[in-house]
């Protein structure tokens, strides 16, 4: 049945990369409370089928696809609403007053009013620098789409933006 | 995080670094730590609880055989019909367990049996049907598991099981399913509908007068599909859609099977159930669609399972 060294295993990881997983949650919900709900949730999924982990080297991936999928179960159960927090309004002020980085401000307010699939995506490929094929898996998707879709996300953002980014870089990975 | 990655961000992404920094200012609350080491413990309970259930299946299948003694035995059968409750009692029981865990695949296949259906026969009829159904299940699974090992390498899941949708005096509505994981995962629910009192199955045909259901019941589902569509742009369907730009990688939805699953719920309404990939992506998982009873009114051949 159950190895115990994989349960084991994945209680050191879950323990050592709580603030991942937090912020993970955090970037959906935008605010602790939620957030911690959603860490409380994901993890009494993963170790109550930890024996359907089968590979320990996938761990982050499969934790991050347990959080990923119950943070946007959340989120369709909500009414969709563009949430932002205080602090991060207050770190936007903070930057547009100091460093006069609006075009920052105004990535970022695209990447919120993306759906939260869309925003998936690039939260996982470029915060939290996972490979194509990692971000297919928590998504459950095929790689092939996660690659048009986010393209597709990065066509729209740049749109929307003064300073473009560049596209290119997506077509080698 | 490799330093590949790490580079083409900092050539083209320098954008989404800025933003990530913010991503990662993000304050950690100092209950985090508690929360998580608590909901480990609610995880382990519960994953205690369920290999405490599979030992319980053990004392099931003893029970299993115990009731089919009774038909054996009428001075034990009448012995237990003055027990109240044990007379007419159709109960779901867990009557078998597979358990296979090499590391790499995993099967834990739950094989259900009914009780108290013995009279007609529709009990022992759907019970073999149930393991016969499993055992095909796990002997695929290690067909499967061999193959794979020969490739070389691999991960392969089957989890199959059961629950009880319904279970009323009149009706038992059990569905059973099966969850397979490779890479990513499907799933397929079967459900059987029982009337406990006349012992006879329910079939989706049975319900009505004539197979007009069939293009009712669809036109109200693909109906319900675009409302919920235009409602929530994260719901995806797949049924074709007036001016719509996406192409449909599959074969759009149009109506249902004459045999579409189905169960009766607690409220002796129709519940239509599609599984995963049948109408709609991945993400949308297994979908149901509760048939409301005006719709079919005038189809149905009486309000006995379906009431308004």
């Amino acid at each position: 049945m159950l190895h115990k060294k994989s349960a084991r295993e994945l209680e050191d990881y879950l323990l050592a990369n709580q603030e991942y997983i937090y912020r993970l949650a955090y970037s959906y919900v935008k605010n602790p409370e939620d957030a911690l709900d959603l860490v409380q949730e994901s993890i009494i999924k993963a170790i109550s089928s930890a024996e359907l982990l089968k590979d320990p080297q996938g761990m982050k991936s499969w934790v991050y696809r347990i959080v990923v999928n119950t943070a946007l179960d959340f989120l369709r159960k909500q009414k969709r609403t563009v949430v932002v927090d205080q602090e991060t309004l207050n770190s936007y002020t903070e930057s547009v007053a100091g460093v006069d980085d609006y075009s920052d401000l105004d990535l970022a307010k695209a990447i919120e009013e993306l759906t939260p699939t869309d925003r998936t995506r690039v939260v996982l490929r470029y915060y939290e620098d996972l490979k194509i094929e990692e971000v297919a898996f928590i998504l459950k998707e095929n790689v092939n789409t996660t690659k048009s879709r986010l393209y597709g996300t990065l066509k729209k953002l740049r749109l929307q933006m003064e300073e473009p980014i560049d596209v290119q870089s997506l077509q080698e990975v | 995080m490799s330093e590949k990655n790490r580079k083409e961000n900092n050539m083209n992404e320098k954008k989404f670094d800025e933003l990530k920094e913010e991503y990662e200012k993000v304050a950690i609350p100092e209950e985090l730590d508690q929360v998580v080491r608590k909901a480990i413990q609610s995880g382990k309970k519960s994953r205690k609880n369920r290999q405490w259930l599979h030992r319980v299946s053990a004392v099931a299948a003893a029970i299993v055989i115990f009731v089919g003694g009774i038909n054996i035995s009428p001075t034990m059968a009448s012995v237990l019909a003055e027990v109240p409750g044990m007379k007419n009692l159709v109960q779901v029981l867990t009557f078998r367990d597979y358990q296979f865990d090499d590391g790499l695949h995993q099967a834990n296949i739950e094989v259900p049996a009914i009780t108290g259906l013995e009279e007609s026969g529709l009990g022992d009829a759907l019970n073999q049907k149930y393991l016969e159904e499993n055992q095909a299940l796990y002997e695929q699974f290690m067909i499967d598991v061999k193959e794979m090992e020969a490739l070389g390498e691999g991960h392969l899941g089957v989890d199959s099981g059961y629950m009880i949708k319904t279970d009323n005096e009149r009706l038992l509505s059990i569905g059973r399913y099966v969850v397979e994981m490779v890479g990513s995962s499907s799933t397929v629910i079967k459900y059987d509908t029982i009337d406990k009192v006349e012992q006879v199955l329910i079939t989706l045909p049975s319900l009505f007068k004539d197979d007009q259901y069939v293009a009712v019941i669809s036109d109200y589902i693909v109906d319900q599909m675009n409302q919920a569509m235009d409602k929530d742009p994260n719901m995806i369907y797949w049924v074709e859609r007036e001016g719509q730009e996406e192409v449909l990688y599959f074969e759009p939805f149009r109506q249902i099977s004459p045999e579409q699953s189905f169960f009766i719920n607690p409220d002796y309404k129709l519940v239509i159930s599609f599984d995963k990939y049948e109408v709609g992506p991945g993400v949308m998982g297994v979908q149901e669609f509760v048939i409301p009873t005006e719709v079919i009114a005038d189809l149905l051949v009486s309000n006995e399972y379906i009431k308004p």
